[in-house]
């Protein structure tokens, strides 16, 4: 669906490559998180998917990035715009619109959308997303959260295949946060859309998406399952990721010897690991 | 005067209007209001325009807007009723000024002009989306896409740097310079040098809005593509020959 061979990008006015090297494949359906330093080249690697790179920011571009099949270097953004759906960390800055109907609007009339079916996908995306009653507000008034959600279903309703985040959830509280990734998740298994999201929050990422990879210095650092990933608590700190408090605690209770398996990714799991353990070990007082 | 422009939600005859129409008939009274020559023709327009307004639900908006334009047209009605010399005089004061009857006639009648033509303009903002308006002007008149969305954007980007600004100011307040000071020319020097942090800002800010735009297929929009469409009724045919009426009579009966 998505591959990346030998891929390594440099902008205009860079001293150093924003990514290198980067061999990769990212299959339909997946749910992908995306974590790192600033300046680990996240958003760089977001642009190279929906070809922002090289159509917007020049540089030196090398290897190859196909999404769905196509070059990206060869295809133009309004054509990869139709398999690639992207949601920016901007909340205001990409709106377009000033409120929410014509925000949706927006997309499905510049890709030619038959006129009869718009209706029916306005509708039931904003059904699928919790939405409906925002539908003939303005933009202005939303909260946050709200307004994150008008963004991604204004993308949604143009049916991509893949959709592309940029810390969607960088400017919302912890609530919201849970709720755009719980919608995240419904989108990936509900449609199949394919998710890619760059995101600071380890403990969401964790908890959400069923591959993580870690960049660091412009080159993927650590990839693979978030209970793989989170694995080694000292390699991720040594990087500046913060492993999640619960993976920590696995993985110290695990260097103690007191407990093996999969690494929790969320409380519920954690207290379970937790329960667990003291059962065995208090069984004969 | 905050808020004035903003659009009020609503379901009246008044707002299911085209907008189209809408604009029309405002332009129209703008133009009777400017080609009326008697006070009572000027006050009449007045009148018009508030009985519009209050069919439109937003009758204590247009009163307030009134109150304002008659405010501001006080410093116009002083400017201009001494400096009319022709006519009778009716008050002599001292200084070499005095006050004609033509003078106070022509003030007045300024005044009511202004207001019966700023009225309709304002009016029709509040009761109609803006998108309304740049979608019929691509519709019907014609005009390419590409200025309507800039013209809309630029609209909306103006609260949005408000707020940057007013964050970029907060941090500097926290910082220890002084912005409420008392002294105008202070402050406004205290002002001036945060226009380089707001404008790199907000082309950043822009940089992305114009790539979010793109990926939503701006550049392969059509001329056709407009999802809503923007029929004329009876009622708009109506009320575009109420504003030719209307406008015919401020030219003949002058």
């Amino acid at each position: 669906m998505i591959e990346f061979k030998d891929f390594s990008f440099k902008y205009k006015n860079g001293e150093k490559n924003a990514l290198s090297g980067i061999n990769l494949k990212i299959n339909r359906g997946d749910f992908v998180g995306v974590i790192g330093n600033s300046g680990a080249g996240k958003s760089t690697f977001t642009y190279a998917v929906n070809g922002v790179i090289p159509h917007h920011f020049e540089g030196d571009f090398y290897g190859e990035v196909i999404v769905n099949g196509k070059d990206t270097v060869e295809s133009s953004p309004s054509e990869l715009a139709l398999s690639v759906g992207s949601v920016f960390q901007d909340i205001d800055g990409q709106m377009v619109a000033s409120v929410v109907e014509d925000e949706l609007l927006f997309g499905l009339e510049n890709f030619g959308v038959p006129h009869q079916e718009i209706e029916k996908r306005i509708s039931d995306i904003l059904k699928m997303v919790g939405i409906e009653e925002l539908r003939h507000r303005n933009i202005s008034t939303l909260s946050g959260g709200q307004k994150q959600k008008v963004a991604i279903s204004a993308v949604v309703a143009l049916m991509p295949d893949i959709l592309v985040l940029d810390e969607p959830t960088a400017e919302l509280d912890p609530q919201s946060s849970q709720q755009i990734f719980g919608m995240l998740r419904m989108l990936n298994e509900k449609m199949g859309i394919t998710v890619i999201v760059v995101e600071q929050k380890i403990m969401l990422l964790s908890e959400f998406s069923k591959r993580l990879l870690i960049f660091n210095e412009g080159s993927i650092f650590l990839e693979g399952s978030p209970q793989e990933v989170l694995k080694d608590t000292s390699k991720l700190l040594e990087i500046g990721v913060n492993c999640p408090r619960v993976a920590s605690l696995a993985n110290c209770l695990t260097d103690r010897k007191l407990y093996e398996g999969r690494v929790p990714v969320n409380i519920e799991e954690a207290e379970a690991m937790v329960g667990s353990i003291i059962k065995v070990n208090c069984q004969g007082q | 005067m905050k808020g004035m422009l903003e659009y009020s939600q609503g379901d009246t005859v008044i707002h299911k209007l085209n907008p189209l129409s809408k604009m029309i008939m405002a332009f129209l009274l703008c133009l009777s209001s400017f080609v009326s020559s008697y006070i009572l023709m000027a006050v009449c327009i007045i009148a018009i325009n508030l009985t519009i307004a209050s069919m439109a639900g937003i009758a204590k908006k247009a009163l307030s807007l009134l109150k304002t334009l008659l405010k501001i047209g006080i410093v116009l009605f002083l400017l201009q009723i001494f400096f009319i010399r022709t006519g009778n005089m009716i008050l002599d004061l001292p200084f070499g000024l005095f006050i004609t009857d033509v003078g106070l006639e022509f003030s007045v009648l300024l005044v009511l002009r202004l207001a019966g033509a700023t009225m309709p303009l304002v009016l029709m903002l509040t009761v109609t989306k803006m998108s309304d308006l740049t979608n019929v002007f691509v519709q019907k008149l014609h005009i390419p896409y590409k200025y309507t969305f800039a013209f809309i954007t630029a609209l909306r980007f103006i609260p949005i740097f408000e707020n940057e600004m007013n964050g970029i100011i907060e941090a500097q307040t926290a910082r220890g310079v002084q912005f409420d000071t008392r002294n105008p020319i202070k402050k406004m020097k205290l002002v001036l040098p945060l226009c380089v942090p707001l404008l790199i800002s907000s082309v950043k800010r822009i940089e992305g809005s114009a790539i979010s735009a793109e990926l939503r297929g701006f550049n392969i929009r059509k001329k056709n593509s407009g999802y809503k469409q923007y029929r004329f009724y009876l009622k708009d045919y109506l009320i575009m020959l109420l504003a030719v009426v209307t406008l015919a009579a401020c030219l003949f009966i002058a």
